[in-house]
């Protein structure tokens, strides 16, 4: 029998080495676990809503992790969260989140909350390759990027603006509201009110002429004295006022509008007017009537579907307590990165990207669908529902109809006294 | 004229609160020469006391104003003894005196932190969306009756600088502090009382402003930014300028909507503090009432 070649069987030999020092190596890198990472504002301005994220991001890695883990290829893995204050400033975000990627070698990144720590903190994960799914940055901007790794499954600001244009719409058509209607638009100077503007604007643009912007403007956040922003709107005359307005502003605000004697047939601050707070700060007397658009409600969940089973574990864990549009969106966020990696069958970074991007999602938001689109930069679409604070201290959703647990009302009643 | 008189209604109201604001971080500057940058601290301070008492002992916050006053006070007089005192005097302890009383607001706000949480909180009274017809223009209740407590706040501080034997002390120190030494008047136990005052003075304005706004545990710092500009504006150190100047500033900033936008109107007062401090860096007024 002939001899092989003396360099051959050496390359053979050192071939078998490489693959006996490999086996080991290899059995150690596959993966243990999931590991998630998040900075959330637990204390600073928004150590509130910061609270509200991290429930969301709890409730579900405990429903994974209850459930035996998370569905990877042929192995349930757990799910480890790695959940770390970035004190609500921009810097430390970017900071912990870059730790968090090279330092902690997370596998993936869950968003912070408010639209400017995203929009800051996205690019950790944009750099490094890393998914980033949010459910805390509503403005639009924060999409335009061309960013390929941020998903958000929080709506633009913009569909508010909408959203209440159709349920006036409808209400107008009914025969409730003049034709034409005069509005007076009057939005905070954010990324937030700009969106919202632009969702009116191109409203009215497209109403062949049912509606009118007659005042159109703008203040600073954190206002002292809206006297003088009143007074231009009483003096136009207008029917329907429609601001956006953060908590404190709201309040700032309403308690003139209220002292000043005004009273518009449809009368809106945006995303804010049925919160438990703003109610007892105005008195309900004086918020009745007023309408709001919110990403998610409870309310959602009194038929049956995701928004009923999230309800029901949220107050599995927090009993007596209603979650708000906070919780669900963060609840939802993980559960659509989730749902990504066990379509992507492993942790590869791309690979659940391109689940992530072509992710379409049985869910608890308005419309029952999640996906992000890619001519919208990864941002869900869904549409908000609109509340209506009613005299009897509840605040259903008039809107839309298939979501609506109330008869809305139109006009405001509290005008004609 | 309708709207005129609406704005000049709105502009009168903004004055009050703005001076009320401002007359603590004036009198505190007057005679120390420390800018307190505590007093943003002691506005939310204010506020949450004035809320407290309103929230868990039913006392109207108007009738809670003595307490909070006296609360203020006694918190001034602890900071001016366990801390501010041992700083550098004169121009040496400038930084330090900023440094340290930065500190102090932050830590307060995270008390503030602790013991409330983050959420925002308002003050509601029967009264806070009530209103009354003047000149045919609607007037908040609550906003009349800070300008009432603006008005009068001044009047009486200017009756204890110039009547009492304590204001007397006040000014004199606030003129020449070693002569004062040389003659017998006790300076430190003068600083202590008039930083007491400047903080309760912050603690009513933060009560006042309750009534008003809502508020979480970071309130306060941009009641502060107004305060400098209306101190500056009005000479640093001057009771009666600071009035005055509360009304310019709220005046130019109300009437400015008639030609800007509304979200630049805030910018104005902005833009008038750096207008001062260039051609009359003394102020509007350009003398001090204390010295």
């Amino acid at each position: 029998m002939a001899r092989r070649p003396a360099p051959l069987r050496r390359a053979l030999a050192a071939l078998a080495g490489l693959a006996l020092l490999s086996a080991p190596a290899a059995r150690a890198a596959e993966p243990t676990r999931v590991h998630l990472g998040a900075t959330l504002p637990l204390t600073g301005a928004e150590a509130r809503v910061g609270g509200f994220f991290k429930e969301g991001y709890e409730l579900a890695v405990e429903e994974v992790n209850k459930a035996g883990g998370l569905q990877v290829g042929a192995r349930k893995l757990p799910v480890a969260l790695t959940l770390l204050d970035d004190t609500s400033t921009q810097a430390t975000a970017v900071s912990l989140a870059d730790r968090l990627v090279n330092s902690d070698k997370v596998d993936f990144l869950l968003g912070t909350y408010a639209s400017h720590l995203i929009e800051a903190q996205s690019t950790v994960g944009e750099q490094n390759k890393v998914p980033y799914v949010n459910g805390g940055g509503g403005a639009t901007k924060i999409y335009k990027r061309g960013f390929k790794y941020l998903f958000g499954t929080i709506a633009p600001v913009e569909l508010l603006g909408t959203t209440l244009m159709q349920w006036i719409d409808v209400q107008q058509k009914a025969g409730r509201l003049p034709r034409p209607a005069k509005i007076a638009l009057v939005w905070e100077n954010t990324a937030h009110g700009k969106d919202f503007k632009k969702g009116i604007s191109d409203f009215v643009a497209q109403s062949g002429g049912a509606y009118t912007i007659a005042v159109d403007e703008s203040f600073a956040l954190d206002g002292k004295d809206f006297g003088a922003l009143l007074g231009k709107v009483k003096a136009a005359g207008v029917d329907l006022f429609l601001a956006d307005a953060h908590l404190p502003d709201y309040i700032t605000m309403h308690r003139q509008y209220v002292a000043a004697g005004l009273c518009h047939k449809v009368v809106s601050y945006g995303a804010r007017g049925s919160e438990k707070a703003a109610i007892e700060a105005l008195g309900q007397e004086n918020v009745n009537y007023v309408l709001s658009g919110v990403w998610w409600s409870p309310q959602l969940g009194q038929k049956p579907g995701p928004a009923q089973d999230f309800v029901k574990l949220f107050q599995g864990k927090y009993p007596g307590r209603q979650p708000e549009w906070f919780q669900a969106l963060a609840y939802e966020s993980a559960r659509a990165l989730f749902a990504a990696i066990s379509q992507a069958g492993s942790l590869d970074r791309e690979a659940v990207r391109q689940r992530l991007s072509g992710l379409e999602m049985r869910s608890l938001l308005p419309g029952g669908t999640l996906r992000f689109p890619a001519n919208l930069g990864n941002q869900a679409q869904n549409a908000f529902v609109v509340q209506q604070n009613l005299p009897d201290r509840t605040s259903p959703i008039v809107f839309p109809p298939d979501a609506a647990t109330g008869t809305a009302v139109a006009a405001n009643p509290r005008c004609a006294k | 004229m309708e709207r005129f008189v609406d704005l000049a209604v709105s502009a009168i109201l903004l004055a009050g609160l703005y001076a009320t604001m401002a007359y603590g971080l004036g009198l505190i500057y007057g005679v120390l020469r420390v800018v307190n940058l505590a007093h943003g601290g002691v506005i939310m301070a204010g506020a949450y006391l004035g809320w407290v008492l309103h929230g868990s002992l039913g006392i109207d916050p108007y009738l809670s104003i003595p307490l909070v006053v006296l609360l203020s006070f006694g918190l001034g007089m602890a900071m001016y003894r366990v801390l501010v005192r041992h700083l550098p005097r004169g121009a040496a302890g400038g930084p330090a005196s900023l440094l340290l009383l930065f500190g102090v607001w932050l830590v307060l706000r995270n008390v503030a932190y602790l013991l409330f949480t983050g959420n925002d909180q308002a003050i509601r009274t029967s009264y806070s969306t009530r209103s009354l017809l003047v000149l045919g223009t609607h007037v908040s209740v609550n906003r009349l009756a800070v300008l009432v407590i603006a008005l009068v706040t001044p009047a009486l501080l200017q009756l204890l600088l110039r009547h009492s034997h304590v204001g007397r002390a006040i000014r004199a120190v606030a003129q020449n502090a070693d002569s004062c030494t040389l003659v017998g008047v006790d300076v430190e136990r003068i600083y202590t009382l008039t930083f007491g005052i400047g903080t309760a003075l912050a603690g009513l304005a933060g009560l006042l402003s309750a009534t008003i706004f809502s508020f979480n545990p970071g309130f306060g710092s941009g009641e502060l930014l107004k305060s400098f500009v209306v101190v500056v504006l009005g000479g640093l150190g001057s009771v009666l300028g600071t009035g005055v100047a509360a009304l310019v500033l709220a005046v130019v900033e109300v009437f400015a909507i008639l030609v800007l936008p509304s979200y630049l109107t805030s910018a104005v007062g902005f833009v008038m503090l750096v207008l001062v401090l260039v051609f009359r860096p003394g102020g509007l007024f350009g003398h001090r009432v204390l010295g």
